[in-house]
This record gives structure tokens, sequence and C-alpha cells, in this order.
């Protein structure tokens, strides 16, 4: 493929998610779902689902979208999919939230909402995974793989989803209320680690090394970070649904998923590192930067690990870790990704069509990055904040600092906005003629 | 006449940039050949990425700023990635600009 297709559709789940992501930091701020509370409360449920499945997953279904055709330089396997995906996800999603809430007392009885909500999530992840699966598995080379492993955890997370779900509703017999019992890490693992963590490794590698012109990491070396992802969540699924089906302890078989993942982030610690060494572009624009930072919670929340299994407090501490994970790490690295997305494919709408016609633009000069910055660091500074009130053990001060991330996060949908709708392109190169203004939410072209 | 014809379809293409990089597909060293038949041009060109949507929009600017120039009756443009691009084809004089380190 020479060239690929804008994705029509990509700004849409972008919005969704944002609008997901600004929920979750609402519950956070008013202390509903409070992450150190119980893992299955039904609060914390909603919270964790509106987070993983609303926010990152949204995002990163729209994300690759665009990026699967770049990665294997082929056309997506079909762009009719990807609507009707994101309506099912979202309506799978209330769904299912509805049924947390009635399992919480804070919506009337309804136990048929929890298997309608993961009948739709299954439907919405199955068009997801079959369009960009299909789309992968024709070139599955670099990072595609990273891609393909990550639809495959994806492919775990919602079976136990689903499973949950239909045992919660009590429909799923003495098998299912096992799995139900004791499969909430592997499902958490399968998720974070294999689906988020992996794929957002893969597409990093291309998008960093493509923005900063440095030469792609050799293929036998990230295989090698790819194998220990891999083996990581294969051992937590595999082993991890072995020990259920057999009444075994799980602590052996996430102990091993522990180390094979802790090797990954070193590996992909050195990998990243390469890149930036061997990176032909010096400055570093904010994405960049900012992308350092999701890199440095990564690096931490390894630390952090290790140091609270050290001192044998991971599971007072559980919380404090998976939002240390979810929020400066993934939602850290999406928030600069996205940033830099918007500007690059609001650039491809807008002036793509002129160009050899008229004068044009660069990307950059889409974004102000000195405004920005701010608000991006009001985020990761919050996030850490939270981290640290967390482990404190302080309620009231985690709700000020999930305040602080709103501020941060509503700074840059602000910013998001202008790139969208050119307001910080100077007015003589805005919209030459020929031109045509992009709308906020999907792609004209 | 022929290579001034040439001559005056590369310097049309200057209006060309690459998105990301912000430098036209001249200095940035995309345009691996120009011929011209009469009025008749043939450009071959690449990009930074195969499969990346700028390519598209490349060639299709390529075109229109090529068939823009006065004695062109046709212009023919073709994307190819043999030989890949590398940052050894970007004009010496802009490199600093896209702060390229000096070891580099």
């Amino acid at each position: 493929m020479i060239g690929g297709n804008m994705s029509r559709w990509t700004m849409t789940y972008f919005a969704a998610a944002l609008t997901w992501l600004l929920a979750a930091l609402a519950l956070m701020a008013a202390g509903i779902g409070h992450p150190a509370t119980d893992l299955a409360a039904p609060d914390t449920l909603v919270l964790v689902h509106v987070i993983c499945i609303g926010w990152l997953s949204t995002a990163m279904c729209g994300a690759l979208f665009q990026f699967v055709p770049v990665l294997v330089a082929r056309p997506l396997f079909s762009e009719r999919l990807t609507l009707p995906a994101l309506g099912l996800l979202t309506a799978g999603l209330i769904a299912l939230l509805a049924g947390f809430m009635a399992l919480g007392g804070r919506l009337p009885s309804g136990p048929w909402l929890l298997p309608l909500g993961a009948v739709l999530l299954v439907a919405g992840f199955g068009l997801v995974i079959l369009d960009l699966g299909l789309t992968a598995w024709l070139r599955p080379t670099g990072p595609a793989r990273f891609v393909l492993v990550g639809l495959a955890s994806l492919c775990a997370t919602v079976t136990f989803g689903a499973v949950f779900a239909f045992a919660l509703a009590g429909w799923a017999g003495p098998v299912g209320d096992a799995v139900l019992a004791r499969g909430i890490p592997l499902h958490a693992i399968a998720g974070l680690g294999g689906w988020l963590t992996l794929t957002a490794m893969g597409v990093s590698y291309r998008l960093l090394s493509m923005f900063m012109l440095a030469p792609d990491v050799e293929d036998r070396q990230s295989r090698l970070t790819l194998a220990a992802g891999g083996l990581a969540v294969a051992a937590t699924v595999g082993g991890g649904a072995f020990a259920v089906g057999v009444a075994m302890r799980l602590n052996a078989v996430l102990s091993v998923a522990a180390l094979l993942g802790l090797t990954c982030a070193a590996l992909y610690g050195r990998d990243l590192a390469g890149i930036f060494r061997n990176r032909k572009r010096r400055e570093l624009e904010l994405n960049m930067r900012m992308a350092i930072l999701s890199f440095a919670s990564l690096a931490g929340t390894a630390v952090l690990g290790i140091a609270l299994v050290s001192i044998g407090t991971l599971p007072l501490h559980l919380g404090a870790f998976a939002f240390l994970t979810v929020f400066g790490w993934l939602s850290g690295l999406v928030l600069a990704k996205l940033y830099k997305i918007v500007a690059f494919l609001t650039w491809l709408e807008t002036y793509g069509p002129v160009m050899g016609r008229a004068a044009t633009p660069r990307v950059q000069d889409l974004a102000a990055e000195q405004r920005a910055t701010k608000w991006f660091a009001i985020y990761y500074l919050a996030v850490w904040a939270g981290t640290l009130a967390l482990l404190a053990g302080e309620p009231s001060a985690f709700r000020i600092a999930a305040a602080a991330m709103t501020v941060g996060v509503f700074g840059i949908i602000h910013e998001i906005i202008r790139i969208r709708r050119l307001e910080d392109v100077a007015s003589p190169l805005r919209l030459p003629a020929g031109a045509v203004a992009p709308h906020l939410l999907f792609a004209k072209t | 006449m022929t290579d001034q014809l040439v001559e005056r379809v590369r310097e049309a293409l200057r209006v060309v940039i690459d998105p990301e990089l912000g430098e036209n597909i001249v200095d940035l060293g995309f345009i691996y050949d120009i011929a011209a038949a009469g009025g008749a041009v043939r450009i071959k060109m690449t990009a930074t990425t195969p499969g990346c949507p700028a390519t598209s929009f490349l060639r299709e600017g390529a075109q229109a700023a090529a068939s823009a120039v006065p004695g062109v009756v046709s212009a023919d443009v073709a994307m190819t990635f043999e030989p890949a691009w590398t940052h050894d084809l970007i004009a010496p004089s802009i490199r600093a600009s896209l702060g390229f380190a000096a070891v580099n």
C-alpha cells in the first residue's frame, strides 16, 4: 500500500473516550469508587470499567483503526465495522455500568443488565478484533505483532469478563461461580498488561521512530520484549485458568507472570533508550517530552511493585499500584499521543487535499505547545500526588489530586479542541482556498 | 528547453511540504527523478513511511504542483519505496532547521 486512508471515525472514538475519562475523574473526585477500596465493590467496578473500557480501550481502538494500516502498510480490513463497533461498545458499557449500579443498590435490581452488557461488549470487541486482527494478520511484522498479541489478550479479557457478568447474574453455574471467585486478577492482568500495555508498546515503537526520525528497533530485539510480555500474559491466563480448574492457589502463577512482566518492562526500557539515543531529531516535541513522563511512570510502577512485594504489602496497596499503572503509564501516554495524533490527522484532513495548490502550515503550527505544557504538568503531578495519597491512606488528599487531574485533563481537551478548530494556525495559512474546516467529531474526507 | 522545464517543475514542487518535518519535498530528498518529454512530465518520488495517510496527499500534491507549471501538458507522479528514503538525502542546508544533531 503506497498511502493509507484516514479512518473516518477515529475522532469520534477519541471524543467518546475523553468523555468517559472526565466521568471517571468526576467519580474519583467525588469519592465514588475509591481505588483503595475492595475491588469487587460495585462502585469500584463502575469506576474501573469506565476507565478501562470507556476511556482506555475506546481511545486505543480509535488509534488502532488509524495506525494498524500504517504499521502493516495495508488498508484496514473494513472501515464499515468501526462505527457499529463503537455503538456496541458504548451500549455494552452503559448496560454493564447499570448492572453494577443495580448490584450496589443505586438502581433497581436488574439481573439481566450485566449479561446484556457482556453480550454487547463481546459483539463490539469482536468486531474490533476481527477488523484489526485481519488487517494485522496479513503482514505481522515488527510492532504489528504486539497488536496481535494485544488482541489475543483482549479475547481472554473479554471472555473472563463475560463469564463474570453471567456469574454475577447467577446464570453461569458452579464453574462460572468458581471463575468469578478467583479469576479477577487474571482478567485484570490480561486487560491492563496484555491488551492495553502490549498494544501501547507496539504502537509506540512505530510512532516514536516516525516522529523522531529514529531507525526502527531491530526486529530480534523487539521480539524478545514481546516474548517476555506475551509469556507473562500466557502464563497468567493459561496457568491461572488451570489453577482455578484444579482449585490450586494462584500465587505461583502470578509470581512467574510478575517476573516475566518485569523482564518485558525492562527490555522495553532498553528499546526506548535506543530509539531516543539514535534519533535524528534532537529537539523533542511536547508529546515526546510528556511520553517520557509516562515511561517514567511505567518504571515507577515496576519499582513500586517490587517494593510492595518485598515488604509484603502489595495486597494492601493494590489500588495505588493499579492507579499509577492506569493513570501514570497508560493514560499519560494516551493523552500525550492524542495531542499529537489529533494535530496530525487534522492537518491531513484540512491541508492534505490542497497540497501542491497552496502554501500550507506544518503539523506543529496547529498546536500551541507552550500553553499546553502546563496542563500536562498539572496532570502528571496530580497523578503522582494521587499515588502517594493512596499509599499514605489519605482519601481526602486523593480526592484533591483527582480534582487536579480533572483540571489538567480539561485543559488538554481544550487544547485538542483548539487544534481541531485550527484556532492556533496563523491567519494567512489557516484556511487556504479549497481547504475545508474539519468537523470536531469525525473526518469529512 | 527540457532541462529548463525540469527545473521549473522542481521549483514548483517546493510548495509541497512534508507535514511532520515542515520542509519541502525537494529539499527533503523525496524527489528521486524528474523527466520531461515534450510537455509530458514523469516524477518518481518517495516518502518517509509506506502506508501513512500523508503519502497519498504528497503524491497528489506533487501532481497538482507539477501540472500547474506553464508548458506542462501532463504530469505523472509515481510513488516508490525502492530505494527507501534515508536522512542522508536531506539537503545539508536544512538539516539544522530540523534540529538534527551535528554528529548525525
